[in-house]
């Protein structure tokens, strides 16, 4: 198989990094040059020392790399759709971030320019990739517990507004400056926004769509964020599943500008905890569990160092065989709407106070 | 172990990156590519992020290791034994140099020493009962910092995915996704011959790393029927303890 001519654009999202020893390692791929949104991500970029280009311009990296063939599309939600715009027309593949946009009227067009063009976008879910996550779903296909009666999930993180300050930026991270409800300082574009995961991974366990859903924000742990960081949402699917998720910022960090070690100030920087209660029985796990421990450098606190951590290798496979083989990625962004929608009807039931019907 | 399910995986692993050709074969209940000994532990993902915080400064000054590793009845103890005091060197960047031993039955407990003065203990045994998970500790005690592969407050690994039903309770603990459906120790003896074909491990390394800890762990074995500590030189030359080349995944 003809290796694919694979770019980067952006270089200011927090999932980045993670690309980059995979698109080096993976023979299925050549990855020719990166362009970075501004100087300051170039200089990030440049820490890692991959030896791929990076240009500033991407008309300017197009010129000299006219073979590209797919682009990580890896920058701020508000990027996206112009970004996705130029890949379309170039006739490019796209791996979209996780969130390609919460404004539906834009979201429609993402798909018709995609399908216009011919071309695959895949929605970066790296969760499904996950060995644990893998086994999770095998067990609950194959009816270990049973039929789903009800769900927990979390996705829980540091924030990382201080590295990516998109993040923490309502117009950047939403796509429009809304705020959170009557008499609130704060705007959507916060944890909620950084956490589609346990949204769309309860389709897949479940099978069933969102019929509604109802949220609640919390105050916020981080003082002069613009956006919210803590909050909780319980709701139904149409099999009539209950769920409870949390999708906060609900660990501290260091006001790191570049993430590294010493990052975390809670053991855990990330975790992705289910609980399923079946008919038949109980499932409880921890996607990113064990690990291997410490209290070393370089802030001599307890920290877990994430040990089995390769979901972004599927991921980019996945990515490739669609290219190659003419084939639809199983999160695409048709498939990926609703997951957006529900994490929209988070905010929506935070500004009403009521429930938000999804679909 | 499931042979042909694991040289399946090594193709799929050097079709995909790239590699020499090989094979893996079984000898006395050990993995080998040719004539050389595989050395999964080393590979183990947490062994991988152990090594590297003894090297990258996360843990300064290392004082002591303490492991531990349980099989059910029946396992060859003394093959425990060598895998854990072969971890020993590599995590402590230093040949065993004595050991003194105590056994009993199917366990056995070593306190060791290594050329660079760090204790180590290990406490192996074959107690476990049949069709039961084997499992293990990994401790390193440094001046600054300590770093094991089990949580604070814990004595048994946590697993990922723990399944209750009318069966009883049974866990899961995936390690590698593009083995998925593997055993954890087919995973890394897939995974340790991997390193080998791609030349990423030495096979005069591991040769020769496995004959040492083979052989200080027979003579656990001999220190604990004379009563007395057993000395092994340390001849100058080969390192059988850098770290192996493994990507970065994160």
């Amino acid at each position: 198989m003809k290796p694919v001519k694979i770019a980067m654009m952006g270089m200011t999202h927090g999932h980045t990094r993670k690309y980059y020893q995979t698109l080096l390692d993976n023979e299925k791929l050549d990855w020719v040059a990166s362009c970075a949104q501004d100087e300051e991500s170039k200089k990030v970029y440049e820490l890692y020392k991959t030896g791929v280009p990076c240009y500033l311009d991407p008309d300017e990296m197009y010129r000299k790399h006219p073979d590209i063939e797919a682009v990580v599309i890896a920058s701020a939600n508000d990027r996206h759709f112009g970004q996705m715009k130029w890949c379309a027309e170039r006739g490019i593949h796209i791996l979209s971030m996780k969130i390609p946009t919460f404004d539906m009227k834009e979201y429609d067009e993402m798909v018709e320019m995609c399908e216009k063009a011919g071309i695959v976008c895949q929605i970066e879910l790296e969760m499904h990739y996950n060995s644990v996550v893998r086994r999770l779903e095998k067990l609950v296909k194959e009816g270990a517990v049973g039929r789903i009666k009800a769900v927990q999930m979390t996705n829980i993180t540091l924030s990382p507004v201080w590295a990516f300050p998109w993040q923490g930026d309502p117009k950047a991270s939403f796509g429009s400056v809304v705020p959170l409800k009557k008499g609130d300082p704060r705007f959507r574009g916060g944890a909620l926004c950084d956490h589609p995961h346990i949204f769309d991974l309860v389709r897949h366990l479940t099978g069933s769509d969102f019929d509604y859903i109802y949220a609640e924000v919390a105050p916020n742990l981080r003082d002069g964020l613009k956006v919210e960081d803590m909050l909780m949402a319980v709701g139904k699917m149409k099999d009539g599943t209950a769920f409870l998720f949390d999708p906060s910022w609900s660990r501290l960090e260091e006001k790191l500008k570049v993430p590294g070690p010493g990052w975390e100030r809670f053991p855990k920087r990330m975790e992705v905890n289910v609980t399923i209660t079946g008919d038949k029985g109980m499932i409880s796990c921890d996607c990113f569990g064990p690990n291997v421990y410490h209290n070393g450098a370089p802030n001599d606190r307890y920290t877990v160092q994430y040990t089995y951590f390769d979901e972004w290798i599927g991921l980019i496979d996945e990515f490739v065989a669609c290219i190659r083989e003419r084939k639809t990625p199983l999160i695409n962004l048709k498939w990926h709407r609703e997951t957006i929608q529900a994490m929209l009807g988070c905010y929506e039931s935070i500004q009403s106070g009521k429930i938000a019907k999804i679909g | 172990m499931n042979l042909k399910k694991m040289n399946k995986g090594l193709d799929f692993l050097r079709g995909k990156y790239g590699a020499k050709a090989g094979e893996i074969t079984v000898r006395d209940g050990h993995c080998f590519v040719g004539s050389t000994p595989l050395l999964p532990g080393r590979m183990e993902r947490k062994i991988v992020e152990l090594k590297k915080m003894t090297e990258n400064g996360t843990l300064e000054g290392v004082s002591t290791l303490r492991f531990a590793s349980f099989a059910p009845k029946g396992a060859d103890l003394e093959a425990m034994l060598a895998k854990e005091l072969d971890l020993a060197a590599y995590l402590g960047a230093s040949d065993v140099v004595r050991v003194m031993a105590v056994a009993n039955g199917n366990a056995i407990n070593v306190l060791a020493k290594l050329a660079n003065d760090v204790n180590v203990s290990v406490e192996a045994g074959a107690g476990l009962p049949k069709g039961a998970a084997a499992y293990d500790r990994h401790e390193i005690i440094a001046k600054r910092g300590v770093a094991c592969d089990q949580t604070v407050d814990t004595h048994t690994p946590h697993a990922s995915i723990r399944v209750s039903n009318a069966d009883g309770v049974e866990e899961f603990t995936d390690v590698d996704t593009e083995l998925f459906g593997m055993t954890y120790e087919e995973v890394w003896n897939v995974r340790a011959a991997f390193a080998l074909l791609q030349g990423r491990a030495s096979a005069k390394v591991w040769k020769a790393a496995w004959a040492k800890a083979e052989k200080a762990a027979a003579l656990a074995f001999a220190a604990d029927r004379a009563k007395a500590a057993r000395t092994i030189a340390v001849k100058c030359g080969l390192d059988t303890n850098e770290a192996i080349k493994t990507s970065e995944v994160r």
